[in-house]
């Protein structure tokens, strides 16, 4: 049977750009890029985009984006109160340029390359990530260190691990490879063609599996046969020998495509005791196949899949949701809701060497991006139309960090130089992981669970690693004025002033509790904690 | 809308009122299992159907069914103890079960399982879901469907309790909830009796803790306005079920039943679990297990029974005996199940090892049919010979009995997940 071309390259291809004069070209700066197309596309249905958001919202939307955490008190009000035009510009740059970022994007691509890891655990993958995105690497850079890494290269084994957790299993690390690397799920096509999608066929599953098939665990340390093979037992019709495949259709001509003979496995196993006797690598391939793989999947023609799935995720991470949802389902039946926007993002990050603080700098500049997430009328505009900014729930470290700053005591972040205010940063994020390991990690249609609540509310973590006696709670007893102790406390959680009503409320509160100041106190940086307006990157 | 492309999410342009009005004016039932469906309360409890609930006693380590359900008294594999006639004619089960013998004629008895998994991991694992998982796909199990499919958002009792109190396995048979998320993760009961963080602390006082909580709602009722999103009416939805579960601590605390009920479990520790579960079902808890470890006979399997199933036996009997009585026989089922069974064999430290080929499990309420028998073994017990029962379709007979259409799907983005692997039919003659 032919096979059929992929509708998704053809219906790319088949793309007609809406030739207006002002249509982005290469040179177009991509937030410009990206506001061309998203007003486009609201202005076609005929709604009006929600308002950008206040400076308080945006730097704290920013802050939590960036680097996984709220911003200091001190952070925010400078940010709100700086005259400069370009202030949004420059905090962006300094958030890119901390060391907060390449914590936080790597915790967000560790549950993207681990998600039973839940994104909660930090083992050698974790700490590769993070040296690689402080050192700026390109996403095509990770991605050859993650499917080719070289074992013997001590800065290299958190690489490895991607490849080690799942080697055994082949049809696992095909498919994590399909979902991670090109968003396409093909789990699907493994026991029959996808019954929806024409694109995915088994061909395509065991195609992919056959780049894979050869990398296997020798004692400890990967290893990649030079030969071997995937038959596969269609629905219909007799076994079929797999050729390697890519998604996009193109086949490999593959003289090493066999069985391994009794003898070539013995000599393997020789091969393989002898070089652990020498403490060496297992002995490679002439041929190998992964790296194939990788080589092919970067070629001109191949290379969409790989540029639009990371500028797919890098839209989700932000926006909090694709071009195209769920994230492992590229494909013909499932077109992105803005096609050139996706096909321009692609192109212009595939053109700067997958660079990904090109892409996230333009992204976080958009208009598109600091819209407000309140709707003022009842007829919200479609999700899909990005008129309005999504609340996207906190991940546990994102939470537990927070949590922590909200309780300190401002003080601790003024004053002090960059360097050592990232030290304290970073010293509450390492703090709050234990704490974090109790929380869900998010998924796209997220649901808070009951048994987060009953946490908050009568568990005794809370209370005792982030409510404390000697942070923001001992400044706020310290004060007489009852009004400015409930101010300092709402600006230390949620970064803006009190409204009136709030701040009657609170006072109200408070002074129903003379008799034991501290507690009420407590109470009320709870109450703000549990609120939904800390929970949420609004 | 295109019909390929189902969008579980807030983002698909879906009336959700007149979507319930127009199919009901359609004569249709309204079935919408897009996750969605979770943050809309009022959508949910349009859509709740009869409320069935389940009790789960999970034999944990894999109770041998030589010396329960399906005895072979007299073959070389037989062991020592004898079967005795119960009140279904043509059914004998093992001598270690006189009460349940009398009470066969309620009791739906599958003896044709084979399920092909012998490890107690995966096994455990795959009797929780009726499926293995997939690459990347984690499934959720039993306990967390029935939650989601009888339970109500705005429930003020948990959804999913399971106790497990015994050490022994307990890592390897975890609830649940897979794709369905944290609302339908179960409360894990491991160390005793009641729930983790359903008691206010004593460092709060009771009114403090009712206007603390007052207080937050009233901090967010500003922060919702104009915006919209799932999972900020779930996180309302969790702190508003929070003092209606607090409430719920009694239903854990057996000293609220008389003496006479209490002695009437029993006092060990299964029986008392096994009546807070009735206490917690009665309440409408939709699912909750019992564990009760550890089976895993490898060696003096005789003894281990010996003392063993005559508790299985009377904690049993008496569950059925109450929910009947309690006029909840047709809304709850209690399920015996396990990992997997023991070899018919017998090993040279007279134990009997993991076998998953040929063994037994129950069904007791609900629209399970009191009396029925499904599959026969070999004179030894080695083989099913008649009416095989794989655990896909043992999970879409459950499914049925409790009115849970089997084939609906689940939507994990845009991909449809039917509740049991495609082609497994429940099994008509077990379900009333």
């Amino acid at each position: 049977m032919p096979l059929r071309p992929t509708f998704a390259l053809a219906a790319l291809a088949a793309l007609s750009g809406s030739a207006r004069a002002d249509s982005p070209t290469a040179a177009t700066p991509v937030h410009t890029a990206i506001d061309h197309y998203v007003d486009d596309a609201i202005k076609a249905a005929g709604v009006a985009p929600a308002p950008q958001a206040d400076d308080a919202t945006f730097v704290r939307r920013l802050t939590l984006d960036l680097v996984g955490r709220i911003p200091t008190p001190a952070e925010a009000s400078a940010y709100v109160k700086a005259a400069d035009a370009d202030k949004r510009a420059k905090l962006v740059d300094r958030l890119l340029a901390s060391p907060g970022f390449a914590r936080h994007q790597a915790a967000q691509f560790e549950a993207m390359l681990n998600p039973e890891g839940g994104g909660r655990r930090s083992g050698a993958l974790g700490e590769y990530l993070r040296t690689a995105l402080a050192a700026g690497k390109s996403w095509e850079r990770m991605y050859r260190e993650l499917m080719l890494p070289d074992e013997a290269d001590a800065t290299m084994k958190g690489a490895a691990d991607f490849l080690k957790s799942r080697v055994t299993d082949t049809d696992k690390l095909t498919n994590d490879v399909s979902v991670s690397f090109f968003g396409v799920n093909v789990s699907c096509a493994q026991c029959h063609d996808h019954p929806l999608v024409k694109d995915w066929t088994q061909d395509h599953f065991y195609g992919m599996k056959a780049f894979l098939v050869r990398t296997y665990d020798a004692g400890g340390s990967l290893a990649e046969r030079g030969f071997g093979q995937v038959k596969y037992k269609a629905n219909k019709g007799p076994e079929k020998l797999a050729p390697m495949m890519f998604l996009t259709g193109a086949k490999l001509d593959d003289a090493t495509a066999r069985e391994m003979t009794k003898d070539e496995q013995k000599k393997e196993k020789e091969l393989i005791e002898q070089a652990k006797k020498d403490k060496k690598a297992p002995p490679r391939p002439a041929f190998s196949a992964r790296a194939k793989l990788v080589e092919v999947s970067l070629k001109e023609g191949n290379a969409d899949f790989f540029s639009r799935s990371v500028v797919n995720r890098m839209w989700h991470r932000y926006f909090g949701s694709g071009l195209v949802n769920p994230l492992d389902q590229m494909h013909s039946e499932n077109p992105p809701s803005h096609p050139e926007l996706l096909a321009w993002l692609a192109k212009d990050t595939a053109s700067h060497g997958y660079d990904l603080k090109r892409l996230i700098r333009g992204i976080v500049m958009s208009q598109a991006y600091s819209r407000s997430s309140r709707y003022p009328t009842e007829a919200t505009p479609d999700r899909k139309l990005f008129a309005v900014a999504q609340l996207k729930p906190f991940t546990p470290l994102q939470l537990s960090t927070s949590l922590k700053i909200a309780a300190a005591d401002p003080a601790q972040f003024e004053g002090k130089k960059a360097g050592d205010l990232e030290k304290t940063l970073e010293q509450l994020e390492s703090s709050g992981r234990g704490f974090a390991s109790l929380i869900a990690v998010p998924t796209d249609n997220f649901q808070v669970g009951v048994g987060e609540a009953l946490l908050f509310t009568n568990g005794d973590r809370v209370a005792k690693e982030f409510l404390t006696d000697n942070g923001v709670l001992a400044r706020a007893k310290g004060l007489t004025d009852k009004k400015a102790a409930v101010a300092l406390l709402v600006r230390s959680a949620y970064g803006r002033e009190p409204t009136a009503a709030e701040s009657t409320a609170l006072v109200a509160y408070v002074e129903n509790r003379a008799d034991r100041l501290p507690e009420a106190y407590r109470q009320v940086l709870w109450a703000l904690v549990t609120g939904p307006e800390f929970r949420f990157v609004y | 809308m295109n019909p390929k492309f189902f969008c579980g999410s807030a983002a698909h342009r879906l009336n959700r009122r007149g979507f319930l009005g127009a199919a009901a004016a359609a004569g249709v039932a309204a079935d919408m299992t897009g996750l969605s469906v979770l943050g809309s309360p009022a959508l949910a409890a349009d859509l709740r159907r009869t409320n069935k609930r389940v009790i789960l006693l999970w034999l944990a380590g894999g109770a041998s069914q030589l010396e329960t359900f399906d005895p072979k008294p007299g073959a070389t594999t037989g062991g020592p103890f004898r079967a005795i006639q119960t009140d279904v004619p043509g059914t004998q089960i093992s001598e270690l079960m006189p009460k349940m013998a009398t009470r066969m004629k309620d009791v739906c008895l599958v003896r044709g399982l084979n399920t092909r998994n012998g490890d107690h991991g995966s096994g455990a694992k795959l009797m929780m879901r009726g499926r293995r998982d997939e690459a990347n796909l984690r499934y959720p199990d039993l306990g967390a469907v029935v939650a989601r499919e009888m339970g109500r958002p705005d429930s003020q009792v948990p959804d999913y309790v399971t106790f497990y109190t015994q050490t022994e396995g307990r890592g390897m048979a975890p609830g649940d909830s897979g794709f369905l998320g944290a609302r339908y993760a179960p409360m894990e009961l491991t160390t005793n009796n009641t729930p983790e963080f359903i008691r206010r602390l004593d460092s709060i006082s009771e009114t403090d803790h009712r206007e603390r909580a007052e207080l937050r709602d009233m901090l967010g009722r500003d922060f919702v306005r104009g915006r919209t999103s799932d999972t900020l009416g779930s996180h309302a939805e969790a702190y508003g079920r929070v003092r209606g579960i607090m409430g719920s601590e009694r239903l854990f605390d057996v000293s609220q039943e008389s003496q006479a009920t209490r002695d009437k479990y029993g006092p060990t520790q299964f029986g008392q679990q096994a009546l807070i579960a009735r206490r917690l079902v009665e309440a409408g808890v939709p699912f909750v297990r019992v564990a009760r470890a550890w089976w895993d006979s490898h060696g003096q399997n005789f003894e281990t029974h010996q003392e063993m199933v005559p508790e299985l036996d009377h904690v049993m009997a008496t569950l059925i005996d109450d929910l009947k009585e309690r006029g909840l026989r047709d809304d709850v089922m209690v399920i015996t199940l396990a990992e997997f069974g023991r070899t018919p064999g017998i090993n040279a430290s007279l134990g009997r090892d993991h076998f998953a080929a040929a063994w037994s499990m129950t069904m007791t309420g609900a629209n399970a049919k009191g009396g029925a028998v499904w599959g026969r073994t070999d004179p030894r017990g080695n083989t099913v010979t008649h009416e095989e029962v794989n655990a896909a379709n043992l999970f879409a007979t459950i499914y049925a009995a409790l009115g849970i259409n089997p084939h609906k799907n689940y939507y994990v983005g845009s991909r449809p997940i039917p509740l049991v692997d495609p082609g497994a039919d429940p099994i008509a003659a077990l379900i009333k």
